[in-house]
């Protein structure tokens, strides 16, 4: 079972980083390689068990599940229940952490996140990187 | 109790960090408030339960035990015997985690302990300043030396 690590630090303070990484259903208003998001059923974004139906801009379309999340601890975890990359079992969690030393924010995704490749091999769509260099640029 | 955490970004690798600080009994080559560092009854400084014997700059002496040591995480958490100061209680933990985005390292360093309420802010202000940041810039600046 595969391994994704990334993490990346993040110019502003954690309380700005979390109200846009916290939008379950709020991808397209930071990230650059998503275009459109919805939940479906109509359920509210922050109900854990909803899924986020998302399109990339190269037209690729994904299906996440939120299993959890934590204003306390700044946390985000969810599945990918469809996706054309080939992965199964994927489960992923960032994390926000604040750096005293400066109004910054650490931002990772633990070791827990495991995928196990069933096709061609691929990395995270939504990388914390990804995501940190959309958040500080906006 | 309070609760301290600190936390800094330094621009090294994270096994770069990690050999300077799991050396329990190096903390006197480059924290400024160590004189001297000693391990009682000549254990291996990462034996867990060794007791580290601090020399302060300002003459006091400190004990403190290593309860944690983890290479795998890169992390350790210690608990202080002997102090001065009227703290009881501390247990601190430090930890490390790649920053991916640039090969650099995030560094966490906090603790609770208890004390009387007159000295709460005034401790929790000197372990968070003088010991905790004033170690984050003393490791930036061996790490440079180093280098």
């Amino acid at each position: 079972m595969a391994r994704v690590y990334v993490s990346t630090v993040v110019n502003a303070r954690n309380d700005r980083v979390w109200a846009r990484v916290r939008d379950f259903n709020g991808l397209p208003n930071w990230h650059p390689a998503i275009a459109e998001s919805r939940i479906e059923g109509g359920e509210p974004a922050d109900k854990i068990g909803c899924v986020r139906d998302f399109r990339l801009r190269n037209g690729d379309r994904i299906r996440e599940k939120l299993l959890g999340l934590s204003d306390y601890d700044m946390f985000c975890t969810y599945s990918i229940l469809e996706s054309p990359m080939g992965v199964e079992n994927y489960v992923a969690t960032l994390r926000l952490t604040p750096v005293t030393d400066g109004d910054q924010t650490f931002l990772n995704g633990p070791p827990s996140s495991t995928a196990r490749p069933s096709g061609k091999p691929s990395s995270s769509a939504i990388s914390a990187a990804a995501c940190s260099r959309a958040a500080s640029t906006r | 109790m309070p609760h301290i955490v600190k936390s800094t970004i330094l621009d090294a690798p994270t096994d770069a960090v990690w050999n300077v600080l799991r050396d329990f009994n190096g903390h006197d080559h480059w924290h400024p408030a160590v004189a001297t560092s000693t391990i009682e009854r000549a254990q291996a400084a990462d034996k867990i339960g060794c007791v580290r014997r601090f020399k302060l700059k300002d003459g006091s002496e400190l004990r403190e035990q290593l309860l944690a040591l983890s290479d795998l995480e890169q992390t350790f958490s210690y608990c202080l015997l002997d102090t001065p100061m009227p703290m009881f209680n501390y247990v601190a933990h430090v930890r490390l985690l790649p920053v991916t985005d640039g090969d650099r390292t995030f560094w966490q360093w906090e603790s609770r302990f208890t004390t009387r309420p007159e000295d709460r802010d005034g401790l929790t202000q000197m372990v968070a300043e003088q010991i905790y940041q004033a170690g984050f810039e003393a490791i930036r600046h061996h790490l440079k030396e180093a280098a």
